[in-house]
């Protein structure tokens, strides 16, 4: 029943994704009359691409927006400025009528499957839902499109009739990736797929993913903290610190290319498979400064150890620094500016 | 690849709704149990109150037709004419007419309406115990003032009580839900101007209300009653159905609703109202209570609608002047009120423990 998706669209453009410059603030309400007394920095103008089939990483730590960027790129957040172009066609601002043949393609996988999943809706039902929502196959068909998807998400059968409640973590977790592709979508935003579950389900998690993606054929936006998943998992990452996209890699060898100092710093943070092989820790001082009030120039010009008197005047542009790579900060790109690009 | 059987569930439990396990724990609640069943019990006999008391066969064989007269008591149109006919001179007619018609009775032949004579219908009993009488075989609960059996109308008056709890609280689950339910999910402007009404409607008193508008409207009747019970007391529901929302509409999976592309209401009342139901069932089995009692209070008053329909407000209201000689008029009516009341805050009370969410989520 899940056949391969057909070929309607005849130019495929290469990109399928591309964010320019895309903002979102919350406004954070307060006072006697409940007015805007201050705004929560949680993007800040990120601009990147995504190519039709490739597996994009977004890492940072907790707070540093990328969550908001992956919910506001579907638009389940409204952006405050910027420009997200899906499949050729802009979708910044579509009212919710017109977004509805989007949604059929982006879908989401959500980090806690505890509280993604509705616990009054069995599995059948929730996927049922969807199918028939979306009018993904006929009708009469749905019982056998819902059967195949649950076992190609490693359920067995009679997890069809169960509830939430009823599952392990990691079986909730397929569910909600069963959920996600019962519309066939063709761009996924996974936000901290694995973060919840154990580290031996977290594997099997992301194998199944790779493996519904060889099936289901789609783009995939990865959003982790976890550094070494999205290595091992993505094709090219994103950096992100404070609402900032602060360096952008190929992900593979990326302690020997990382540029960007906090990207850097990351690496120290994570233990080294080989004990023996000791390397030298950067390890960050202070915290991340409030989103409230974010630091002139660069973010991360509070904790950085090779800050200079520039970094706190001008925030870095994002310079190509070697193929496939961009890294934002003064020291790395001394003399280039935007300008010069 | 996957490997399911890696991470089966420990203890294998049958699939089961929430629906079904709540109700797992409310059956082990004796007292909740016994209430319900005693409501269930009260609505069967709302329900058959005609073949309980009554002076109409519930069915009889005439000449060849079968007839159901007892029919009669919930629509004076629905009493077959053949009955009404031979009634009316209230001989043994039928019988000599017909010798083959026979009639199954009611269980007890009594009249909420009337005081029923002796011999009105050969084979059956009248009023012996006349004005005011005591209980005895005949009168199980007395007779009031009139000679009217007081069994007789506390049977027919249970449709009343059942009726008051059930519409108004009916009235007022849909207004208070829904009002709630759009309050708490749109928020903002809908949501200040909502809660400004709700304050508004609570401020209304429930009894001057029903009051001013029996007194304004014609033929006042219990239906203009259950009206405006259900429309002031709808506000408690809305500001929990509000509550719920505002706590419910926050949790992803209405955020993986929103990114399938799901419609607002649909989202609203399919996935956020089924989770939010629970806590709102409760204070509507405590709302019904509430309702029979303004009922009963208003009849006791006397301006519990039109006199002719009998109810458990009215017989307490009879007995006023003549408290000293008739006991049975105060002690029947007044035990049915308490247990029914009673009952209901029982329900709720059941309902609130097997809904509660903590005891849901520890499995018990």
């Amino acid at each position: 029943m899940i056949a391969p998706k057909p070929t309607t669209k005849e130019p495929a453009l290469d990109t399928l994704v591309k964010v320019d410059n895309l903002v979102k603030h919350f406004p954070v309400h307060g006072g006697l009359l409940n007015r805007v007394i201050a705004k929560v920095h949680a993007v800040n103008g990120v601009t990147f691409s995504i190519k039709r089939g490739e597996i994009v990483g977004v890492v940072g730590e907790s707070g540093c927006g990328k969550s908001t960027l992956g919910k506001t790129l579907i638009r389940l957040f409204e952006p405050t400025a910027g420009k997200i172009i899906y499949d050729g066609r802009e979708i910044t601002h579509l009212a919710h009528g017109y977004m509805m043949p989007f949604r059929k393609h982006i879908q989401m996988v959500f980090q806690d499957p505890n509280s993604s999943l509705n616990p009054r809706y069995s599995a059948g039902a929730m996927l049922r839902e969807v199918v028939r929502f979306h009018q993904i196959v006929p009708h009469h068909e749905t019982r056998d499109y819902i059967r195949e998807l649950v076992a190609k998400v490693g359920l067995h059968d009679d997890a069809i009739e169960k509830y939430p409640h009823e599952f392990s973590g990691g079986q909730r977790q397929r569910l909600s990736i069963a959920r996600a592709l019962a519309v066939r979508p063709d761009f996924v935003v996974a936000d901290e797929p694995v973060s919840s579950l154990d580290v031996s389900i977290q594997a099997q998690i992301l194998n199944l993913m790779l493996d519904l993606k060889e099936d289901f054929d789609f783009t995939m936006l990865f959003i982790s903290h976890d550094l070494k998943v999205v290595n091992y998992f993505c094709d090219r990452m994103l950096v992100m610190y404070l609402g900032y996209v602060v360096e952008e890699l190929p992900c593979g060898e990326i302690e020997h290319i990382a540029r960007h100092p906090y990207t850097q710093a990351l690496l120290g943070a994570n233990p080294a498979s080989d004990p023996t092989q000791r390397h030298e820790l950067t390890v960050l001082e202070g915290e991340v400064p409030s989103p409230y009030n974010p630091p002139r120039g660069c973010p991360f010009v509070t904790r950085c150890p090779l800050v200079e008197p520039r970094c706190s005047q001008e925030m870095p542009p994002l310079l190509e620094n070697a193929p496939g790579q961009r890294v934002a900060c003064w020291a790395v790109n001394p003399q280039r500016t935007a300008a010069a690009e | 690849m996957s490997q399911p059987s890696a991470e089966t569930n420990s203890k294998n439990t049958v699939a089961a709704g929430f629906w079904s396990e709540a109700w797992k724990r409310f059956r082990r609640r004796k007292l909740a149990m016994a209430a319900l069943i005693y409501v269930a019990a009260l609505s069967c006999v709302a329900l058959f109150a005609p073949a309980i008391a009554g002076t109409k066969p519930i069915i009889c064989k005439y000449k060849g037709s079968i007839y159901f007269p007892a029919l009669g008591y919930l629509r004076r149109q629905w009493e077959n004419p053949i009955f009404l006919e031979i009634r009316k001179e209230y001989s043994t007619r039928m019988k000599e007419e017909d010798p083959d018609s026979w009639a199954v009775w009611p269980l007890v032949y009594q009249d909420p309406y009337r005081r029923v004579k002796e011999g009105e219908w050969p084979g059956q009993p009248g009023n012996p115990s006349g004005i005011m009488g005591a209980p005895s075989r005949h009168n199980l609960f007395g007779t009031d003032q009139q000679g009217y059996d007081v069994f007789a109308q506390m049977v027919h008056g249970t449709k009343t009580a059942m009726l008051v709890g059930f519409v108004s609280m009916g009235i007022a689950s849909v207004l208070g839900i829904s009002i709630g339910a759009l309050a708490g999910y749109f928020g903002g402007v809908i949501d200040i101007v909502l809660s400004r009404l709700i304050e508004l409607v609570m401020c209304i008193p429930t009894l001057v209300l029903i009051l001013s508008v029996l007194a304004v409207v014609e033929e006042p009747n219990i239906w203009h009653m259950m009206v405006v019970i259900g429309i002031t007391g709808w506000t408690g529901l809305a500001r929990l159905t509000r509550g719920e929302f505002m706590k419910l509409k926050e949790l992803e999976y209405v955020t993986a609703a929103r990114a399938l592309g799901l419609s607002g209401t649909r989202i609203m009342f399919r996935h956020i109202l089924r989770n939010a139901l629970a806590p709102v069932l409760v204070p509507i089995a405590f709302g019904i209570a509430g309702a029979i009692l303004i009922e009963s209070g208003l009849s006791f008053l006397g301006v519990g609608g039109e006199a002719p329909n009998p109810s458990w407000g009215s017989l307490l209201s009879a007995a006023r002047n003549t408290l000293e000689e008739t006991w049975w008029l105060v002690v029947f009516p007044g035990t049915a009120i308490f247990l029914t009341v009673l009952a209901y805050n029982l329900i709720g009370e059941g309902l609130q423990e097997a809904t509660d969410p903590r005891l849901t989520q520890s499995g018990h």
